[in-house]
């Protein structure tokens, strides 16, 4: 059996050689094809870890802590209690779970009105611990006047531009934040501009508002508690191997705590990086679509080829199904020979040009906002194992089904008319 | 009470029709012959006679219209396409007007190639190749590609390939149309060397005048039916 397996494999080797030029333009075609896939794949891959880092630093992290109804409500009355914030805390101090966290910070959220003496804006406030706040959000960095919240600041807040412009503040201005408290009363709370951020983001230089943690505390009577205990991760693909373990972890306290990836808990973010993955995806099975199409051509070609050769394998003893098979195998090796040369040659290049990134900075002015977000103008391409061995498994298979076809065709060869084939 | 041995090959009033633009064109019709085991058997006749087209049926190639052909008294008709071809490979040999050898294969890979189908271990293989290879006269060119070798030689390789198995059946269909006189006489004298020594049932379909003068039974085809068959030793056949 291994005899015949390996007769039949030699002759599928030695026939794909024996169209040496054939078999290397084919070759050729695929491997680019391959590296095109691999390249595009580890930029596309890069763009999205960078894209899902600024989301979720603007955002709730990379896994969020949240009442169980808080996502829906949007309300305080449905805050997460010190103890669940606690709880939260002990879970990411858990050894399977401490190496992947990079930073956490508390939040308390709430949908407020900001009022001027000019004007009155609905903002988005967050009541921030600023030092957890500096490694979480960055939004410190954006900074154009003033200084960024400190620990011990108590009436102060940090605005955005636009916001500045629309009530008309500047550093050291008065306005005061309307909403409704833990008690279901409508509260003010007075503070002063410390600070003003462009983020290049219209809707967060708008409506985002930083006010210290106690003070929105105070302010909204909500006591020790939070809304949401972000948590960002080294790495975006750790996120479901996180998510699950704290699950696990707090699967008897999920009346108190419920624990969302940043696909539930930013859903626009995660739709919008799921249409820009769609597009990803119609590109690759373009790019299979044409790799397919090249091993269909160059393998059915030779076996229409050598009808007369199949004729006589047949007229000795072959089956179809062993015709068949040194068909598909030539098929095969023709994929593996290309889908691995590709596969280097694309890591290659990448690594050679765009190891330090890819600088697109020449087709925008100023900031690339896209999706609520705004990105880095360099992509630095990313590899994953899970990447490479999705890239060879889809190579493989789209080799194993474009094999098909040619080796079902040299199973339908008449044999005696096959004798009279001429070349 | 003596048993007649089976034929190597037997043809029951065998029919093959083709279609060919709604015509029916009758390539063999109602052939039945007998051909005994260690026969050197020769089908003759003009273009168009029908020999190919038998020797096909005998081979099991292709499938009869009607009638039946059997092989070692195993009836071709009635097998599978999966059986016909696993009797093709332990008991039928063939030998080919183009020799049909494969290319990528070396000149012992082509000659085992059954063999190894069959899963006869690699020392016994080679065994028998060296052998049969030394006794035809091409010995030294096992690790030849068809390429590399004369026309003579390519059918040399073919025949050893037809004959390593011992199959009950060599069928050879114009083995000397595409070599020169000396080759020509070379083949037919190894051929006839392995029928008379090992006893393998050859059965060829030609015009080669010098194969017809070797054969020991002649069979004459005219539009596809049989006009005669007589031994040249002047024995009835069956």
């Amino acid at each position: 059996m291994t005899g015949r397996l390996s007769l039949l494999i030699r002759l599928g080797v030695r026939n794909v050689r024996r169209q040496r030029r054939r078999s290397f333009l084919t070759a050729l075609a695929m491997g680019l094809g391959v590296a095109v896939l691999v390249f595009s794949r580890a930029l596309g891959d890069g763009a999205h870890e960078d894209w899902i880092q600024a989301g979720v630093r603007l955002g709730t992290g990379h896994v969020a802590f949240q009442h169980p109804r808080f996502q829906a409500s949007g309300k305080l009355e449905d805050r997460l209690s010190s103890e669940a914030v606690q709880t939260a805390l002990t879970a990411l101090e858990l050894p399977e779970v401490r190496e992947y966290v990079a930073a956490a910070a508390s939040r308390v959220e709430l949908q407020a009105l900001a009022n001027s003496a000019t004007a009155a804006v609905p903002v988005a406030v967050a009541g921030i611990d600023p030092e957890a706040e500096r490694h979480f959000s960055q939004l410190g960095d954006k900074l154009i006047d003033g200084r960024y919240l400190e620990s011990g600041d108590r009436l102060h807040a940090y605005i955005g531009e636009r916001l500045a412009k629309r009530l008309d503040l500047d550093v050291g201005s008065r306005l005061v934040l309307t909403g409704q408290d833990a008690t279901g009363e409508i509260a003010g709370q007075f503070v002063r501009v410390v600070g003003i951020f462009r983020s290049g983001l219209p809707e967060a230089d708008e409506r985002v508002v930083h006010i210290p943690l106690e003070t929105a505390r105070t302010w909204l009577q909500v006591g020790d508690a939070v809304t949401t205990l972000g948590v960002l991760l080294e790495s975006g693909w750790d996120v479901p191997e996180v998510v699950g373990r704290l699950r696990v972890q707090l699967v008897d306290d999920q009346d108190a705590v419920r624990v969302l990836g940043w696909r539930e808990a930013m859903p626009e973010l995660d739709a919008a990086i799921k249409i820009d993955d769609y597009g990803d995806y119609i590109f690759h099975v373009i790019l299979f679509a044409l790799v397919a199409l090249a091993i269909v051509n160059t393998v059915l070609m030779s076996v229409m080829h050598r009808t007369r050769e199949f004729g006589v394998l047949r007229a000795l003893g072959l089956t179809k199904h062993q015709t068949a098979w040194i068909v598909f195998s030539e098929g095969l090796i023709l994929t593996a020979v290309s889908g691995l040369v590709g596969m280097v040659v694309g890591f290659a290049f990448t690594w050679i040009f765009f190891r330090n990134g890819l600088d697109y900075s020449f087709a925008f002015e100023g900031d690339f906002e896209f999706s609520g977000v705004i990105l880095d103008t360099i992509i630095i391409p990313e590899f994953r194992i899970m990447q490479v061995l999705q890239s060879l498994g889809s190579i493989f298979l789209v080799g194993v089904f474009a094999s098909l076809y040619p080796a079902y065709r040299a199973t339908r060869i008449d044999v005696a008319e096959a004798m009279k084939f001429e070349a | 009470m003596n048993q007649k041995p089976v034929a190597a090959v037997r043809t029951h009033d065998v029919w093959k029709v083709f279609e060919h633009d709604g015509i029916a064109v009758e390539a063999v019709r109602g052939v039945s012959i007998e051909i005994e085991r260690g026969e050197f058997v020769v089908l003759a006749g003009p273009s168009g006679s029908g020999k190919t087209t038998l020797l096909n049926l005998l081979g099991g190639l292709t499938n009869a219209s009607r009638g039946n052909v059997s092989i070692d008294g195993r009836d071709l008709t009635t097998m599978s396409e999966r059986q016909r071809a696993k009797l093709r490979l332990e008991r039928v040999g063939f030998v080919f007007q183009a020799y049909n050898l494969l290319p990528v294969l070396t000149a012992r890979e082509n000659a085992e190639f059954t063999l190894l189908l069959r899963g006869m271990p690699e020392a016994e293989r080679h065994a028998r190749v060296n052998r049969l290879f030394e006794r035809i006269g091409i010995g030294g060119l096992e690790d030849r590609r068809p390429a590399k070798l004369s026309g003579g030689q390519q059918q040399r390789v073919a025949v050893a390939r037809a004959v390593v198995g011992e199959p009950a059946l060599v069928l050879a269909d114009e083995p000397t149309a595409n070599l020169d006189s000396v080759s020509s006489a070379a083949l037919l004298d190894v051929m006839t060397q392995l029928n008379r020594e090992l006893g393998t049932t050859f059965v060829f379909a030609t015009h080669d005048a010098a194969l017809m003068e070797r054969a020991q039974r002649l069979i004459r085809l005219v539009d596809g039916a049989v006009a005669s068959d007589r031994r040249q030793d002047g024995t009835p056949t069956a």
